[in-house]
């Protein structure tokens, strides 16, 4: 055993040994032949049973609209479309701060025991329910006021998202002169996608060979050091000027020109804006994908013995940084656990996964046995887009301008510069220049933010409009209800500090992934069947998301509380993440209180004619 | 002569490497033009349902528009009735709100 561990510790933090980067591939693969393969197919036979006789909603309730059977393969590609944006890319990355392997850990088991769990399980609740949302099933299964808490907890999680989001894309990627013309020419082509295919009837192969080809033109022109000049003096020079707070006059302009376009998304036609717009953006997501992996297959480099495999349990990066050579003062992040397991949601375990699993693909499954594939298998693959992203911090960078930048990046707030760098290096290898690269890889994230930033926006009016709409008419209006979402989501963009949001963000999200494994546990037990397999994570997740949180509340607290001539912007927005954070906390504890009351009564055989 | 093993081998290679095509392109299809697709279909149901409405009198024996015309149209709505119905008396819930981008 010591032997193992002694070579375990040589090969993989021993500081003169290397190891190649395909190792993390490899030990990939190893876990979704495990996970998928023996797992997920055992519990899936031993305990859901998916009967491919038996009708499922997408069948039975067919109305050609919602409820429409689709081919797996088909239904897998949506699946994985829906579930994977920014999460599974800038979580793992910020996560690095405490070494790559409890990043690589937490990806990997998370996926294998929690993930595929949550996934699969929302899909097959909601297909052997009629096909019902997890609104109407928390009413129905766990309590009447859990619907509307359920709602509530949705609006607040999509706000942080938002929040999140538009920190990366209108302080990060966007504060790059070389990225804004590539984004706006990429969006105007996507609109020319939607007049091309809707209204002048071209055949979909030759919109998108030109779409496409103008994108990436647009992305090189973007490069050009007219370009990129003029961007930089739009944006007040090289050094931008403060605004107000500590915002600079670059970061808020471009923010703002973000939630304008989330504005158009929200309250234009789907097949005007963000139809057309997500599809030009999936070719170049998709081929970025593509050429990263390829150039890593061909490249393969050795993890860099100077990239620490642990840093300390705080994810501080102050005296590994030092070592590097960086003179910068960092934050930490927060104790391993729990903070580490919420700063990594969509790569390991993610709640807006159940929300689209159950309202989405639940309804168009043709058969109950496709259902492992397509949940189960579009998480697996995200947990390799989640380790493909380490790898772009970990061997991107720290192969070619070590730990080093990877540290200066992140000390300045630039997690998403780290994904654009670290892709363009593997690109390389492809012929594909590195300039071109970083801009690229910029393009690529900020579209995959703003595909899923729109949409919330669309979500958050509609929601507005159906609870508020009846005392206060003005939501009904679409662009009322979307100014008022964009104005929430400003507020935070503008005074949260981005590390805490983002903890937040990973927080609400994986409570709501409790939430739904507490919900597809009360249905095995309804049952009579084993739910031990969803209910562990769900205590566990639980546990650890709550722990999170509040330890979140109280640093945002206590900054407030002990830092001396604090900024008002970022005083005023530490109070609102706090108070966000103790409402979410709230929330969740009465939705557990009400299921594990409902799991009580099932124990007791109360609800025996829930069982019939 | 040829060697039917391999002929055999030839065309099982094959069809396993357009199969995996097919996959592939059933999966890239999923991921991008079945979301229009969706969405067309979508719309297409809304303005049956228009139209349906237009023809309902007829449909429960009170012409509330001259049935002269919506007589006519009926055999039309006719088909797209079943799904009409579902969609209109199924019980709806926020949630179902997330599925709202396809």
């Amino acid at each position: 055993m010591c032997g193992v561990l002694l070579t375990f510790e040589d090969r993989f933090i021993g500081k003169e040994a290397s190891v190649s980067s395909l190792y993390f591939l490899a030990f990939a693969v190893i876990a979704i032949i495990l996970g998928y393969g023996w797992y997920a197919r055992s519990i899936s036979r031993s305990v859901i049973l998916p009967d491919p006789k038996r009708a499922t909603p997408a069948t039975m309730y067919m109305d050609g609209v919602d409820f429409t059977p689709a081919n797996r393969h088909v239904l897998f590609g949506y699946q994985f479309k829906s579930i994977a944006a920014l999460g599974p890319i800038i979580g793992p990355i910020v996560a690095v701060q405490w070494g790559w392997l409890p990043a690589v850990l937490w990806v990997i088991f998370g996926t294998l025991f929690l993930g595929w769990v949550q996934d699969y399980s929302s899909i097959m609740l909601s297909v052997r329910e009629d096909g019902q949302t997890f609104g109407a099933l928390s009413f129905r299964l766990i309590s009447p006021r859990a619907r509307t808490i359920l709602v509530m907890f949705i609006y607040f999680y999509l706000l942080l998202l938002m929040a999140a989001f538009g920190k990366i894309v209108g302080f990060d990627l966007m504060t790059n002169p070389a990225v804004p013309l590539g984004v706006l020419l990429v969006i105007a082509i996507g609109l020319l996608a939607g007049q091309m295919t809707y209204k002048w009837k071209l055949d979909i192969l030759l919109t998108t060979l030109i779409t496409v080809v103008l994108a990436f033109a647009g992305i090189w022109a973007g490069t050009l050091p007219a370009v990129k000049s003029f961007m930089e003096s739009l944006g007040g020079g090289a050094q931008s000027p403060l605004f107000f707070g500590n915002v600079t006059w670059a970061q808020f302009m471009w923010s703002l020109v973000v939630l304008v376009i989330c504005y158009l998304g929200a309250v234009l036609p789907i097949w005007r804006w963000a139809q057309p717009i997500n599809y030009v953006a999936f070719w170049i997501v998709f081929l970025g994908i593509a050429a990263g992996t390829l150039g890593l297959l061909i490249w393969h480099p050795s993890i860099p013995a100077s990239f620490p495999a642990f840093t300390n349990w705080s994810g501080n990066l102050t005296s590994a940084a030092a070592a590097a050579g960086v003179d910068k003062s960092f934050t930490s992040l927060g104790p391993l656990w729990p903070i580490l397991f919420v700063t990594i949601a969509c790569g390991a375990i993610s709640g807006w996964h159940s929300l689209v699993s159950s309202s989405g693909t639940a309804r168009q499954l043709e058969n109950e046995s496709d259902g492992l594939f397509v949940g189960a298998g579009a998480m697996f693959l995200e947990m390799f887009l989640a380790i493909l992203s380490i790898l772009t911090a970990v061997v991107g960078i720290g192969a070619v301008q070590g730990f080093g930048k990877y540290a200066d990046l992140i000390g300045s707030g630039k997690a998403g510069g780290v994904f654009a760098l670290g892709l363009a290096e593997m690109m390389h290898h492809v012929g594909i220049p590195v300039s071109f690269g970083v801009s690229f890889g910029a393009v690529f994230l900020t579209l995959m933010a703003l595909t899923i930033m729109y949409l919330v926006v669309r979500f958050m009016r509609v929601a507005s409009a159906e609870f508020l709409g009846d005392s206060i008419p003005f939501f009904r209006n679409a662009s009322f209800g979307s100014i008022v979402a964009l104005i929430l989501s400003a507020f935070l963009i503008y005074t949260g500090f981005w590390a805490r949001i983002w903890i937040l963000f990973g927080g609400a999200n994986q409570l709501m992934a409790s939430m739904a494994l507490l919900l597809a546990s009360v249905w095995l037990m309804a049952r009579g069947k084993n739910y031990l397999w969803a209910f562990i994570p769900a205590i566990f997740m639980f546990i650890t998301t709550v722990a999170a949180l509040l330890w979140t509340a109280f640093a945002v607290f206590r900054q407030v509380a002990t830092t001396p001539n604090l900024a008002v912007n970022i005083m005023v927005g530490n109070i609102a993440a706090g108070i966000i954070a103790i409402l979410l906390v709230l929330a969740a504890l009465i939705l557990v209180w009400d299921g594990m009351k409902a799991l009580r009564k099932l124990k007791t055989g109360a609800l025996a004619e829930a069982k019939a | 002569m040829k060697n039917p093993f391999a002929a055999q081998g030839e065309s099982s290679l094959g069809r396993q490497a357009s199969r995996l095509i097919k996959v592939f392109r059933d999966v890239l299809y999923g991921a991008t033009v079945y979301e229009m697709v969706r969405d067309l279909r979508k719309q297409r149901a809304q303005r049956e349902h228009l139209f349906i409405l237009v023809v309902f009198g007829d449909l429960i024996g009170v012409p509330i528009l001259p049935p002269y015309y919506t007589l006519r149209l009926l055999p039309y709505a006719l088909e797209a009735f079943p799904g009409w119905k579902r969609t209109l008396l199924r019980e709806r819930d926020m949630t179902d709100l997330c599925d709202m981008e396809a």
